[in-house]
């Protein structure tokens, strides 16, 4: 009885502080927590029963059987290469770039063309991967394309981009990061422009030049923020972009060898049956490995620092 | 101290917050079963919810307003029509099975909504004895064809619209080109046939692509698919129904040769294999010759729909597919508390001009007026009520519009009666005990299919290859399951 007045009285000195997290704490449970039941269906064969809770009480259990076609053959291995590399390549490159990008913003000492820059660099995160599949279309279609064009008009032959894997890794990470460095630097030049002048002010009296001052003072204040969204990308690296694998390669069978990841699997191999099971099992699986990875780095940023890490 | 204070307030503030969601959940549902239990009570009035594809309309309540008028006084029924958009259709239905919501009757077929899948995994209602009971009409109305091979496992789960039956390939030709070249069809049939055509459009206009053709083009070969799409076929004259990998067949084989040897003469386009859909050249005109699937009249529907004149030729038998019957139909939700009343309101609108009219253009003298007695004219306001008469029921009591002759649909009829049975109307593969495999499958396939259909790739080194990765996948155990299954329901049918 006193434990529980002591609760409503803690609850009514932080009542300002709990309803602001209200919101989200009720998004996060109807749109995370809730349908985390749901993973109990990869292990189903899925049939309709009524209500959404009747049909999962009545389908019947097939233990792994649902997770068995992500293994099946050698794709397994294509899918997994893909996945992993193609999500390891994004977040390294991607992260020295946005940072690099936003220090180069925040260094402009015009703000209004700082300002056109970002927006610039902005504007592309806003694009469907569909548009920028034709974007990238109009540059490397056979007979239109402005490459083969200008290749044609220097006495080249013309290439057929769609049918060469070869060149596709390469394309895949520059249409990638195209789109999405405009975002991320600017979370970094957000995070630039919290740092304290007075700490540029002291590093200048004492002699210091740009460069040393971006090595002393502006990479150390980044490093948590760097350690945290990279650690949360590691949760995601599991799961490929649909859009870029699918629209931008325009499906082409002859470069499913570069282009293959586990969405466009799945999505592939799924659209014939629609097995609902299959495709949690396979959405399960992703988040388990993103898990594991998470825990497993964030254990690692701990060891060197504590503060850095996520939990 | 204050750190486990904090995590105590956190965990109270989780229940707090977990209470008031499962709170909101339980209020909606008690407030929806008062809004059902009330329309029971209200007597013999059943208000129907029917989802249906298309674009949504401005005026669809307005016109249901009146068409409920109408069922009330004939069957005790009112309708609300939900209409979902194209692109969304399959996805948002999914989601309203899954979760139980309650639907009366829906649009299924086997493009959207896969009729076949959805019956097997226990989304609609069987109609047999409802058909026997309530939709007599529709039993007399509909070629047998239809029913027959819309079953699933044996039972009957939607009602087809009654439209053109058999599937019938055809070569067309851009008139305006075969014209100029002084070219003409006479002979024309397989696709080595075609050859000397292509072969003077290509010289004579530099321009003009001699054979369109993009990633979803498959040459016409003499089987009968037990998947769309997918490798597994049996011949259409094999008395054993033998089930093959069409890839090991002759006629494959020597289909994507001559496919190739037009691709390397220049007749496809380059990027066949990428090529999403042919919309864009026949916006522009510059085409020679294609593959389509015709119905009556087909020809003026195309020269009208692209602004200048279409002329086809067939290039295989008209048949009767399992695809070409679930085209269109009407299914019963398995969740649906008045399937009575939809079969009943179903055979009305199978059965009765009226109603199909009245759902199909409108409200008579807003969205359209009568010319005589078999025709219509649309008046402006059908913008606002412009509905795919194909997915809303029988299509031939509709009324015909302005440039339709007279015999429109005596003429679908006779097409329908010539129309011979495919060797497979009626069996449709269960893959629920092979689902790994065909998952597999699926992308060892997709990895060449368009390529080598579009005669991209040379078969001669690809089909090889194919049909390695096909047998790594799992083709086998499939093709294995299909025949035990073939043979079961052979035996069943005394075929």
């Amino acid at each position: 009885m006193k434990a529980l007045g002591r609760h409503l009285k803690d609850i009514n000195r932080n009542k300002a502080m709990l309803l602001m997290v209200l919101p989200a704490s009720l998004w996060f449970i109807c749109f995370s927590y809730l349908p985390m039941l749901g993973t109990i269906i990869s292990f189903k064969e899925y049939r309709f029963s009524g209500s959404f809770l009747s049909s999962i009480i009545n389908s019947k259990w097939v233990g792994f059987d649902n997770f068995k076609f992500l293994f099946r053959t050698d794709d397994a291995y294509i899918i997994t290469r893909n996945t992993i590399l193609y999500n390891a390549v994004f977040i390294f490159i991607g992260l020295v770039l946005a940072v690099a990008m936003a220090i180069v913003l925040s260094e402009i000492a015009n703000k209004r063309l700082a300002k056109w820059y970002q927006t610039g660099m902005f504007m592309p995160y806003f694009l469907s991967w569909v548009i920028v599949g034709y974007f990238v279309y109009s540059f490397l279609s056979y007979d239109r394309g402005m490459i083969n064009k200008i290749a044609v008009t220097l006495g080249a032959d013309p290439t057929q981009w769609y049918s060469e894997p070869k060149y596709w890794p390469l394309i895949i990470v520059l249409v990638f990061l195209w789109k999405s460095l405009g975002y991320n630097s600017v979370i970094y030049l957000a995070a630039i422009m919290g740092i304290d002048k007075s700490l540029y002010e002291a590093a200048m009296i004492d002699g210091a030049n740009k460069w040393q001052q971006i090595r002393n003072i502006t990479l150390p204040m980044l490093t948590p923020l760097m350690t945290i969204l990279t650690l949360l990308a590691i949760g995601r690296i599991f799961y490929a972009d649909f859009g870029l694998f699918y629209q931008v390669t325009r499906d082409s069978g002859t470069l499913y060898s570069v282009t293959n990841v586990i969405d466009t699997y799945v999505y592939r191999g799924l659209k014939t049956t629609g097995e609902i099971g299959m495709s949690t099992a396979a959405g399960l699986y992703q988040s388990f490995v993103g898990f594991v990875l998470v825990i497993t780095s964030n254990y690692i940023v701990r060891r060197f620092n504590k503060d850095n890490a996520l939990f | 101290m204050s750190s486990t204070r904090k995590k105590l307030t956190f965990g109270l503030t989780s229940i707090l917050a977990a209470s008031l969601v499962l709170g909101a959940c339980g209020n909606n549902k008690a407030s929806d079963n008062s809004a059902a239990s009330g329309n029971g009570d209200k007597g013999e009035t059943v208000e129907l919810s029917w989802y249906t594809i298309g674009t949504p309309q401005k005026d669809v309540d307005k016109v249901m307003e009146e068409v409920s008028k109408y069922t009330k006084e004939k069957i005790g029924a009112t309708v609300k029509m939900t209409m979902i958009d194209w692109g969304d259709y399959n996805q948002k239905m999914q989601v309203l099975t899954a979760s139980g919501a309650s639907m009366d009757i829906m649009f299924t077929a086997s493009w959207a909504f896969d009729y076949v899948q959805n019956a097997r995994k226990g989304a609609f209602a069987p109609i047999d004895e409802l058909l026997d009971q309530y939709g007599k009409g529709i039993k007399e109305t509909l070629d047998p064809a239809f029913l027959e091979g819309s079953k699933v496992d044996g039972k009957n789960y939607g009602v087809p619209a009654n439209k053109e039956l058999p599937a019938q390939e055809v070569w067309r030709f851009n008139k305006n080109i075969l014209d100029e070249n002084n070219l003409s069809f006479e002979g024309v049939r397989t696709l080595e046939s075609l050859e000397p055509l292509l072969k003077t459009v290509k010289e004579n206009n530099p321009d003009v692509i001699p054979f369109q053709v993009d990633k979803n083009f498959m040459p016409y070969v003499p089987y009968d698919y037990l998947i769309e799409k997918f490798p597994l076929a049996v011949k259409l004259d094999d008395t054993e129904y033998k089930v093959v990998n069409v890839f090991e067949t002759p006629e494959m084989k020597q289909a994507l040769a001559t496919m190739h040897k037009y691709y390397k003469a220049g007749y496809v386009p380059t990027e066949a294999a990428t090529l999403e859909s042919s919309s864009d050249v026949q916006a522009t005109g510059l085409w020679f010759a294609d593959k389509a699937t015709t119905q009556p009249f087909a020809d003026n529907v195309w020269s009208t729909s692209y602004g200048y004149p279409i002329i086809s030729t067939p290039q295989s038998d008209a048949l009767v597919y399992n695809l070409s019957v679930m085209g269109s139909m009407q299914a019963i939700s398995a969740n649906s508390k008045h399937k009575e009343k939809a079969m009943e309101f179903l055979n009305l609108l199978n059965t009765d001009p009226v109603l199909r009219n009245m759902v199909d253009s409108g409200i008579e003298g807003t969205h359209y007026k009568k010319v005589d007695d078999t025709h219509m004219e649309n008046l402006p306001e059908s913008k606002n009520y412009d509905m795919p008469t194909f997915s809303l029921g029988n299509v031939m009591l509709t009324y015909l519009n302005p440039g339709d002759p007279d015999n429109k649909w005596e003429e679908f009829k006779s097409y329908n009666d010539a129309g011979q049975p495919a060797i497979l109307l009626g069996f449709n593969f269960d893959p629920s005990k092979v689902s790994t495999e065909i998952a597999a499958v699926q992308n060892a396939k997709e990895a060449f299919w368009a390529p080598l259909m579009t005669g991209t790739v040379d078969p001669e080194s690809y089909v090889p290859k194919a049909i390695e990765k096909l047998q790594a996948a799992g083709l086998d155990k499939i093709m294995a399951e299909a025949q035990s299954q073939l043979d079961a329901w052979k035996a069943a049918n005394n075929k």
